[in-house]
């Protein structure tokens, strides 16, 4: 009896620490969310006539967005920036450093600090490193790199913009799947390659029997956190391209911002994005479900 | 047994060599961007290009401070940020002792909640949330302009919700708040509860607990999760873009950003030092945050 109202007693502690935490989640989290759905249906704008007296304009939002080809345009852009560098390109360089980091050779730190440095620069920062990079003219690093192979430089971020914010994304988030990837490749047991060795399988034949499959579970946790955050990046694309040229680099997040706080109209924006809500979420849900939350 | 043939040794040298020649192509893409910003920083006539400085000097940095206002954007930069990481490590040191030992139904609804908070894209949840600091705002500026008359604008330069700081803190302490919450979590897991049981059974309060057991055992954990929040809160750009105007509130991406869009006199050695400046306190961050790193990912943080 006297356990009981003890428990009781912690228990109403335990939620009276945490409230504070859920209040602020709420609030910061839970009901812009909500909200935006609200929003959607509105003509909701940050000036004019709208702004004063906002009404309910029912599915128009959402009417409008499905004929938008801006809209399209940015929902196929983030389709490609995440597959080119989340699925793609972090994952593909990521697990050849991960790999190559397991032979016991010398500067492994070394090589290891180096690669997790660019996850560390702020995203503006980033952004101008590699508009440095990739600026137009002779000058820049990477038309130096090309001419050097006899290619000709090109005004890099205006003709093939998609591509080099896929690689500016890619080199920045190396380190996460690196890191992800590493700490998968070393639950598999060295008993295995040993055996495999024995029974005279090859290095690459190792990697598709072994490497591979053993690795799934951590891939496919590795691939659902990279899409999700790789659908939210903002400030990296905005400092290189602002979206350009011509909405090529023109990310749903960038729209979002774009329309509700360029063009103004809150309302359309927050149709927009209840969709990257509803795409991520859904996305979500598969992370959660692969991270087996254990009580 | 333990004999290598030579050919094996062959293999493990070419195998070697494989490993050295990735590594280090990989570590010239990761590395060669920063060059620019490092070298340009300390160039007397830097460009927009990567070159070697004819004359080496500190001017640029001298202007930072002297010609910018880049003294009050680091101050605002390490206020704003700063705060939201003490918050967080407070909120999330109580809120994952609390998710850790509770047994109560919300606990596995909450943690599925936060791990799914996790995914929303910040730019989704930016144009309501404005929306809502704004009416928050007005209410606070109806409320303390009776009051304070003209001193009302002064006060809510630190405690408004739309170009305050309070604002920016409690915006972004609440987005690094779920992965520090699991990451706390994870970490009281991992603790033995016999030191906790033993002081229930004494009869110790729950402020007595969190002195005696809590804050003691944790410190590994908060440091994991304020350096990842920390980290976080000072790349964002988004949140400053779009709850500061006032020049006098700029933090460092801010006023990075703005140093950028002079079209037509961009000062390379202002801005790339103002890079570096703003570079710096990241990096060593990131290199304290290094050991936390794998487990954070694959799971939680062990002491």
């Amino acid at each position: 009896m006297a356990r009981n109202s003890h428990e009781k007693r912690a228990e109403r502690q335990w939620l009276l620490i945490l409230l504070p935490s859920l209040v602020l989640l709420l609030a910061f989290v839970i009901y812009p969310a909500i909200y935006s759905i609200y929003l959607s249906f509105t003509n909701e704008a940050l000036t004019g006539a709208a702004a004063l007296r906002p009404r309910f304009v029912g599915f128009r939002n959402y009417a409008r967005l499905f004929n938008d080809a801006k809209f399209w345009n940015s929902l196929f852009v983030t389709f490609v920036f995440v597959i080119g560098s989340a699925v793609i390109g972090q994952f593909v360089l990521g697990l050849i450093s991960a790999i190559a980091l397991r032979r016991p050779i010398r500067f492994r730190r070394v090589f290891s600090s180096i690669i997790l440095l660019p996850n560390a620069a702020p995203e503006v920062v980033a952004g101008f490193m590699w508009i440095s990079m990739l600026a137009g003219g002779d000058n820049a690093t990477l038309s130096r790199i090309v001419s050097f192979f006899g290619v000709t430089p090109a005004d890099w971020l205006q003709v093939f913009a998609l591509s080099m914010i896929i690689i500016v994304n890619t080199w920045r988030g190396i380190a996460t799947a690196m890191i992800l990837l590493t700490a998968g490749l070393s639950t598999i047991p060295a008993e295995i390659y040993e055996a495999a060795r024995m029974d005279g399988a090859t290095p690459s034949q190792m990697f598709r029997r072994i490497t591979l499959p053993l690795m799934m579970p951590t891939i496919l946790l590795y691939m659902l956190i990279s899409a999700v955050s790789t659908i939210a990046v903002f400030g990296l694309v905005y400092a290189l391209t602002r979206g350009g040229p011509g909405g090529a680099t023109e990310v749903v997040s960038i729209y979002i911002y774009n329309q509700s706080f360029t063009a103004f109209q809150l309302g359309y924006g927050a149709a927009v994005a209840v969709v990257a809500l509803v795409i991520s979420l859904i996305l979500g849900i598969g992370y959660v479900r692969a991270m087996k939350v254990e009580v | 047994m333990a004999v290598v043939s030579p050919s094996e040794t062959a293999n493990k040298s070419r195998s070697d060599l494989i490993a050295y020649a990735t590594l280090s192509l990989m570590s010239i893409f990761c590395a060669v961007p920063f060059f620019w910003v490092l070298l340009a920083s300390f160039d007397g006539n830097a460009q927009l290009f990567l070159h070697w400085p004819q004359q080496w000097t500190f001017a640029n940095y001298v202007r930072v401070f002297t010609k910018e206002d880049g003294a009050k954007w680091l101050f605002n930069s390490l206020f704003v940020v700063g705060s939201a990481t003490l918050l967080v490590m407070v909120l999330a040191g109580l809120g994952g002792y609390a998710l850790s030992r509770t047994r109560a139904w919300w606990k596995l609804p909450f943690l599925y909640a936060i791990l799914l908070i996790r995914v929303l894209p910040p730019t989704a949840l930016v144009v309501p949330l404005y929306k809502f600091l704004l009416t928050l705002n007005n209410a606070e500026a109806a409320m303390l302009r009776p009051i304070f008359g003209s001193y009302a604008r002064g006060i809510m330069r630190w405690t408004g919700f739309i170009d305050g700081y309070l604002g920016l803190i409690l915006v972004l302490a609440t987005m690094q708040l779920p992965l520090a919450l699991w990451i706390m979590k994870t970490f009281f897991d991992g603790l033995p509860r016999d030191y906790e049981e033993a002081a229930l059974m004494d009869g110790a309060t729950l402020i007595q607990r969190i002195r005696r057991v809590l804050i003691p055992l944790a410190l590994p954990g908060l440091a994991a999760a304020g350096l990842f929040a920390f980290m976080s809160a000072w790349g964002d750009f988004l949140l400053p873009l779009i709850f500061l105007s006032s020049p006098e509130l700029q933090t460092l991406p801010l006023g990075l950003f703005r140093a950028f869009l002079r079209i037509n006199e961009i000062d390379y050695g202002l801005l790339t030092a103002l890079a570096f400046i703003y570079l710096l306190p990241a990096v060593v961050a990131f290199g304290f945050a290094r050991r936390f790193l794998v487990q954070t990912f694959s799971g939680g943080v062990k002491g």
